[in-house]
């Protein structure tokens, strides 16, 4: 397994950028109580309400008996085209053309003019208070909802601040509704605080009234630790004298010998700047430290109230006072100066640690874009334990080695706990790397595991990095969550999304997103590639449709995958691309396929249950070798397999619609090494069979990567494949041969599954005898012939497996081995004399 | 005496063809020469029955499927 490979660090946004990153993140929160009084009243109205149905009242419900308020207004004769959308009653501003946004009253959509000559700073805006839907080329569409007005409460911005702004870029004037929902969305949300400080927990608001109810409620009344006074008051911290390591602001700083001097960043960038919303920072700056009120609660009832709070539409947001926290020990970790950030990752930063606090949250960056150097980063400026949960033991170690290469760490401060090893840190404090099943398994663990997880459960965390957080069930963060002691988290992903409703669960069991990249954008900066995306039809052949037609659906998914004329097009794109230099990665899902196209076309290939020195040897030389120009994968390696090599990507067959799947598998070509070249592009192919099941699939799974801004050309034929030489079963008979072969594999074969969901992943003992299936009789039809021994064939093996070529051949060996062999041939041959 | 059939010379894709063979292999009631992978002759009364079982064969191969993976 190769390295994580991380692009050199001078590819860099432009100037502007890194000021806009500045700019967009809001200053110190300075909350207002805005109507502080119906808030009490909507907040008694929902005490009976339960966890679940309050998220769905905060978004649905609520919303729709606002939508019923708005209706009316005049309809002319061309209303019935847009039914209920006609929103023609809405009134322009005259200087429309100037302001780049639509609000869509009914549905909460924001529509961008991505052309615009503000379109910058809006998405700035945007990103921060709404969540991105789609951003192809030219429009952009964004969703105010109630989590994302979550995050941007969470970073400071308030609600007549959001409403301002939108007002300012808005073509129509702001709603009522719109307005209404903002104000009562970012009322219940962030208002009340949850802070850890010196290892105790603390309920804090800047509104001493809205303490007072809760002193008053009876599940967290008694749940305040009894003989503190009852609210301290203290001044809110400010982000000034925080810098994030490895910004240009640092750079700065590090020259000063006070690193907590009176460098304020945050004032020194925003003048000269006239931007929308670096003026609503400004002034947020003039008010000086305002006050925060808080009372003390027992360890044990920080869950309770989390949840009581919930259920009375406040969430608590947690919030770590990292700089203030003497009681936790101080990890000497800092960036290499070498390593400098981006400004996409610094302004993801920014959002993080946004009023010199550690927010809890979620970062969502492309594959290949530096998530790791983020979380690093977020590490090097907590300065304090951190624990990293990744998906693999093979990225646990790719974690650690990524530290050791950023970070002035010492090597032995920082710690692996996995199934094979399990060190622990030698000085007072430091990095400890596991993945998730190591620490969420259940039952009974070996004396050593025991002893580990004893130890990570008896200390304090400043930060938890949850590497790849969306493959998480919800049920094992809260596990997770609940047994670690930890004072923030921060969740890092590529696609945000599962097919299953559970990702809006980490909303409150981790955080909110905090922030999202734009595909497109970083393509075009070049810090990942440029990817052509193309969807194959194949047709299919009478023979294998008719039988399509008779099959159960699991054999359908295999004759789809097997149709001839989808291999004669796999075919004919390797031998394309191979000829232009590329290096291919063919991903099959069926371990059937895989290995039939693979051995066809004399291929090498990787799949659940090639050994780890194959493996290893397999990607060594896809990585070294020009011979070897074509890989196929099995599912395996959809994630967290780094080939910056592979340039090309040929999807045969998938995981029915599942977008994760596909924005993954493209993930595996954005690092390409070459993608700097002049005029370079990545190609990204989906071969689907036509008339089948597959190109509604297909559909499907393209959903989230044309939200991001990417198009599928569909090819219907490809030019020049008939004149290919050696074109696979290009007559009817070993079609129908193939047929046969498809029709006659059993079900073993037709195992979807990989065993081992990601590539290198090992299982502890035993969940691993869990899986080893009992063997057990079973009954198949054959003919008598097989059993007797070969139906008049003789065996050839005339499709070689292309791994076994691969193997080192017996090399010379070392002068010492020949010097012992012979010796010890001298006295045998003495023993015989004698 | 040669007995003759009205029948008319359908052309399709050789998906549609193999839809139209499965349909026909219940009563054999529909097709009366298989020529080629592309097209074949039927009966002329039996035309719009046949229609109409192709577009309801179409609309369940195009259909959404309800055990979409979820991972």
């Amino acid at each position: 397994m190769p390295p994580k490979r991380k692009a050199s660090s001078n590819v860099r946004g432009g100037a502007k950028a890194g000021r806009d990153s500045t700019a967009s993140t809001p200053g110190p929160a300075t909350p207002r109580s805005i109507g502080s009084s119906d808030e009490f009243s909507s907040a008694s109205e929902s005490e009976k309400e339960r966890v679940g149905q309050t998220i769905k009242k905060f978004s649905v419900d609520e919303y729709k008996a606002k939508k019923n308020a708005t209706s009316g207004g005049g309809r002319d004769s061309a209303s019935h085209h847009f039914g209920n959308s006609d929103f023609s009653y809405l009134s322009l501003k005259p200087d429309h053309d100037n302001r780049p946004l639509w609000i869509d009253p009914k549905k909460g959509r924001i529509i961008l003019e991505s052309f615009s000559p503000l379109a910058t700073h809006a998405q700035d805006f945007l990103t921060t208070v709404a969540e991105p839907l789609s951003r192809p080329s030219f429009l952009h569409e964004y969703a105010l909802t109630p989590h994302s007005l979550y995050a941007a409460v969470s970073v400071g911005l308030d609600p007549k601040d959001i409403i301002n702004v939108l007002d300012r870029l808005s073509k129509i004037p702001v709603p009522e509704n719109i307005k209404e929902f903002i104000i009562n969305c970012t009322q219940s949300y962030g208002k009340v605080k949850l802070v850890l400080k010196n290892t105790k927990h603390y309920v804090e608001s800047s509104d001493p009234q809205m303490l007072q109810t809760l002193l008053k409620d009876e599940v967290i009344g008694p749940l305040r630790v009894q003989g503190t006074e009852d609210i301290t008051t203290t001044s809110a911290p400010k982000m000034a004298g925080l810098v994030i390591p490895g910004t240009k602001n640092f750079a700065g700083v590090q020259q000063s010998i006070d690193l907590r001097g009176s460098t304020k960043p945050q004032e020194g960038e925003n003048v000269g700047q006239e931007d929308i919303v670096a003026a609503l920072n400004e002034d947020d700056d003039d008010e000086e430290a305002e006050a925060v009120h808080a009372f003390e609660i027992a360890d044990a009832g920080v869950e309770v109230v989390q949840k009581r709070c919930l259920e009375l539409g406040l969430p608590v947001l947690e919030e770590y006072d990292f700089r203030n926290d003497q009681a936790n020990p101080t990890l000497d970790i800092d960036l290499k100066p070498e390593a400098q950030i981006r400004h996409y990752q610094e302004k993801s930063l920014s959002k993080m640690f946004g009023n010199g606090r550690a927010k809890s949250g979620i970062i969502v960056l492309p594959c290949g874009a530096g998530k790791t150097l983020v979380g690093i980063t977020a590490a090097c400026t907590i300065k304090k334990g951190v624990l990293i949960l990744c998906t693999s033991s093979m990225s646990v170690h790719q974690w650690r080695a990524e530290f050791i290469r950023w970070s002035n760490i010492n090597p032995s401060d920082i710690a692996v706990f996995t199934s094979e090893n399990k060190s622990r840190f030698s000085g007072s404090t430091g990095i400890i790397v596991t993945s998730y099943n190591m620490v969420s398994q259940k039952g009974k663990r070996s004396y050593d595991s025991q002893k580990m997880m004893d130890f990570i459960q008896s200390r304090e965390w400043g930060l938890m990095i949850l590497d790849e957080v969306h493959v998480a069930p919800a049920a094992m963060f809260r596990k997770v969550t609940s047994t670690i002691k930890t004072h923030s988290k921060l969740g890092l992903t590529a696609t945000l999304l599962r097919e299953d409703d559970k990702i809006s669960d980490l909303n409150f069991l981790i955080g909110p997103k905090l922030y999202e990249a734009n595909w497109m954008e970083l393509a075009e900066q070049g810090h990942i590639a440029r990817v052509q995306c193309a969807e194959v039809w194949c047709p299919m052949t009478t023979e294998f449709y008719s039988e399509y037609l008779k099959q159960s659906s699991k054999k359908r998914a295999l004759i789809w995958t097997m149709n001839p004329r989808k291999f004669q097009a796999c075919q004919f794109l390797i031998d394309y691309h191979e000829k232009r230099g590329d290096k291919i990665i063919v991903f099959a899902d069926n371990i059937y396929a895989l290995k039939a196209y693979a051995t066809k076309l004399n291929k090498a290939f990787i799949f659940g249950e090639t050994g780890s020195a194959e493996r290893e040897r397999v990607l060594a030389n896809f990585r070294f070798n020009d011979k070897v120009n074509t890989l196929f994968l099995s599912k395996i390696g959809d994630t967290s397999l780094d080939l910056p090599e592979a340039t090309c990507l040929i999807q045969i067959s998938s995981h029915y619609g599942s977008r994760r799947q596909e924005a993954q598998r493209l993930g595996r070509i954005l690092r390409a090494k070459r993608r700097n070249d002049e005029g370079f592009n990545a190609f990204f192919y989906s071969l689907v069979s036509k008339d089948t099941q597959e190109m509604f699939f297909s559909s499907k799974r393209q959903a989230f990567l044309v939200d991001q801004g990417y198009a599928f050309k569909v090819i219907t034929h490809l030019q020049g494949i008939e004149e290919m030489p050696n074109l696979a079963f290009s007559t009817p008979a070993e079609r129908r041969e193939l047929l046969q072969n498809v029709l006659l594999a059993n079900d073993d074969e037709l195992d979807f599954d990989d065993r081992g969901d990601n590539m290198f992943h090992t299982m502890d003992g035993r969940t691993k005898a869990k899986l080893k299936k009992k063997a057990v009789a079973r009954r198949t039809a054959g003919a008598l012939s097989e059993l007797a021994g070969g139906q008049d064939m003789a065996y050839i093996e005339q499709n070689k497996i292309k791994n076994k070529d691969m193997k080192r051949k017996k090399g010379e060996s070392n002068p010492f081995f020949k010097k012992l062999q012979r010796d010890q041939e001298k006295r045998k041959k003495a023993l015989e004399e004698l | 005496m040669p007995r003759a059939i009205r029948g008319v010379l359908v052309e399709c894709d050789p998906s549609i063809k193999s839809i139209i063979m499965k349909i026909d292999s219940e009563d054999h009631a529909f097709v009366v020469e298989d020529l080629d992978d592309g097209t074949l002759v039927i009966k002329e009364n039996m035309l719009s029955i046949l229609k109409m079982r192709l577009d309801e064969a179409l609309k369940e191969t195009q259909q959404p499927p309800s055990d979409s993976g979820s991972d």
